[in-house]
């Protein structure tokens, strides 16, 4: 139960403050632009054009291309990312031999910075001086183009995406399983109910909630991937690796298109939001059926 | 032993899924710590794994890197540490604060005052901007200022219309982390510029970046500690109020160091957040308080395939996150063992 105080004021002000101040800016500055053909190289004045710019964009196929790359990488690497990670956790909850060694270890991609792991990467995916591919001829294989063909490129940045948060899904699971309490399992003990069972009907249906809340970060976060895809492919071979975030950057930032890239921006925050709401939507049942 | 410990084969199956992720985590960091010792004659030469076996090592990139040939080293580390903790931790006080009162006080917010901020707020903007010519900073802040005033006083008089509950605000507080990070770092290089001009320096000053870390870790760090919180008997809060505790000691005193694992996990997250962060940096910083991602990113642009500076470049960004991470998993442990007890 909540209750009431006036001493909450104090409580929450200060957080509300900082990001009113920082949100709404970018918010009226982007969405104000968005209406606007507005570039600053060449110079143009800023010029009203209502919706021309969605419109323009709505139009180009390079746009939903785009948005479907992101689209896949996020969702794979994020369904990849919550397996392998509840799997770990379970395994340092039940204390797997060597748990507080795992248990360091296993964190340590989430702490490396994503330019760092991109760059790791190269070396690791490159076709001649790389490990990798020294690997695959040793067994016999073809050696493979990771970073150039389509297909091995986004399959390359998924795994870099995995290697780097699934210790993110690890650590928040892992906190979670451990706020369970140890007499229902107890009580599944004592009632013969195998692990599989234990973990379906007690484990998981608890879980749901972070879970679902894991899940949720990593998807919004997932889809604003830039640094590993700039630095790995750059967005190649060409275009078939952009992402939304990297589009917008070559269209600001290269272009300088500005009313361009906010509209944009304004149909990349339409498409999260409608996959948190769908997302939400899909889950509520369940989470209110457990709480 | 308890009862969740495995026994049987189980335990042996789970042992070596964990051993084949070990490898799979670990691999590419090696090879990171190797390249940085290798020559370069070691790294075209093709891939080679074991010092002293397959190739002789070398202090070429370290040298470099630590008498300074490769840029303002030192100041780079240190405008990230400063930057660093100095954002993470203030980002979880705040936070908590806020998700402390999410969790436990009733709040009201009537979504027509909420209506009124944003109508005022871009209406005040774009009138100032355009019919009265203000610079961009000027009318913004006249106009937030007006729009808050405006909201806070229309929520004392009696509105129709629905109110907005905590879920509400919090959703409000998560819903900032979804905004696209490019436009917010290009919007917020204007505004500081636009401050710039009027005397408040914010480009490349601590100040500004920290500033702008704070307020993007906000909505993750009330997201998190608001399950902590929510987790929290609240019987004890209950006891101690009846014995007349003034709030704001029951959530110093009590509530923070009952969510110790909480508040470190989320310091964790939030510290890595900043640390790791590229693209803001790369808009607010220019010389003085750049930070390493960027001093990395920009080791790539220029050196190209000497994968031994880029590599040692790398560590030095990487390795004290990972020293934090062996003190803060420590103090975890004995933190959440604490609460175990309890």
């Amino acid at each position: 139960m909540t209750r009431q105080d006036p001493i909450k004021h104090f409580f929450i002000w200060p957080a509300l403050l900082i990001v009113l101040v920082i949100s709404i800016f970018p918010l009226i500055y982007s969405l104000t632009t968005s209406f606007m053909s507005l570039r600053l190289v060449p110079p143009i004045p800023a010029r009203f054009v209502g919706f021309g710019n969605y419109t323009e964009l709505l139009q180009n196929p390079r746009f939903w291309h785009v948005a479907w790359t992101t689209t896949i990488i996020a969702v794979i690497s994020v369904a990849l990312q919550y397996v392998i990670g509840f799997s770990v956790a379970l395994a340092l909850n039940r204390r797997v031999p060597g748990e507080g060694l795992f248990r360091v270890s296993f964190l340590l991609p989430m702490l490396v910075a994503p330019v760092a792991v991109a760059l790791i990467a190269r070396q690791l995916l490159n076709p001649t001086m790389g490990p990798l591919n020294e690997v695959m001829t040793f067994f016999g294989l073809p050696n493979l183009p990771f970073l150039t063909e389509t297909r091995w490129a986004i399959g390359a940045i998924i795994s870099v995406e995995v290697w780097q948060w699934t210790p993110f899904v690890i650590l928040m699971l892992l906190a979670g399983l451990q706020t369970l309490p140890d007499d229902v399992y107890e009580a599944a003990a004592l009632e013969n109910a195998s692990p599989w069972q234990q973990f379906t009907g007690i484990t998981f249906p608890m879980m749901l909630p972070i879970s679902a809340a894991v899940v949720f970060i990593r998807l919004i976060e997932s889809y604003k991937i830039i640094d590993t895809v700039f630095v790995m492919t750059g967005g190649g071979p060409g275009i078939s690796t952009e992402t939304l975030t990297l589009f917008a950057y070559q269209e600001g930032f290269k272009k300088f298109n500005l009313g361009y890239t906010s509209a944009l921006s304004f149909l990349f925050l339409i498409v999260i939001t409608v996959i948190g709401l769908v997302y939400l939507a899909i889950l509520k049942p369940y989470l209110e059926k457990h709480r | 032993m308890s009862i969740r410990d495995l026994k049987g084969p189980g335990r042996w199956w789970a042992l070596a899924g964990c051993l084949i992720w070990l490898a799979f985590t670990l691999f590419p960091l090696y090879w990171a710590v190797i390249t940085s010792f290798k020559s370069p004659l070691g790294v075209v030469g093709g891939p080679t794994y074991i010092p002293f076996v397959d190739f002789d090592p070398s202090l070429t990139a370290w040298s470099e890197l630590l008498s300074g040939a490769r840029g303002q080293f030192y100041a780079t580390f240190i405008a990230s540490t400063i930057i660093g903790l100095s954002a993470s931790l203030l980002a979880t006080f705040i936070g908590a604060m806020a998700a402390y009162a999410l969790v436990r006080f009733t709040f009201e917010v009537k979504l027509l005052s909420a209506v009124i901020f944003v109508v005022i707020a871009f209406g005040g903007f774009l009138f100032g901007r355009h019919m009265l010519g203000l610079g961009q900073a000027i009318s913004l802040i006249y106009a937030f200022v007006a729009a808050l005033a405006l909201a806070i006083g229309s929520s004392r008089i009696r509105l129709p219309g629905p109110i907005l509950g905590n879920d509400d605000i919090v959703f409000w507080f998560v819903s900032q982390r979804m905004f696209p990070p490019i436009v917010a770092a290009f919007a917020l290089y204007l505004m500081y510029t636009e401050m710039g001009k009027m005397g408040f320096k914010l480009v490349d000053t601590y100040t500004g970046l920290t500033f702008a870390y704070v307020a993007f870790s906000l909505p993750i760090v009330i997201w998190l500690m608001r399950d902590f919180f929510a987790a929290l008997p609240v019987e004890v809060e209950e006891a101690a109020m009846v014995d007349n505790v003034p709030t704001w000691r029951i959530f110093f005193g009590i509530v923070l160091p009952m969510s110790k694992p909480g508040l470190i996990a989320t310091f964790m997250i939030t510290l890595a957040f900043v640390w790791n962060e590229f693209l803001f940096a790369l808009f607010l910083t220019n010389s003085k308080w750049q930070t390493l991602p960027i001093l990395v990113a920009g080791q790539n642009s220029q050196r190209g395939d000497e994968w031994w500076a880029i590599s040692a470049a790398a560590l030095v960004a990487i390795i004290p996150m990972i020293v934090m991470a062996g003190i803060l998993s420590r103090l975890m442990r004995s933190g959440l063992l604490l609460g175990a007890i309890k």
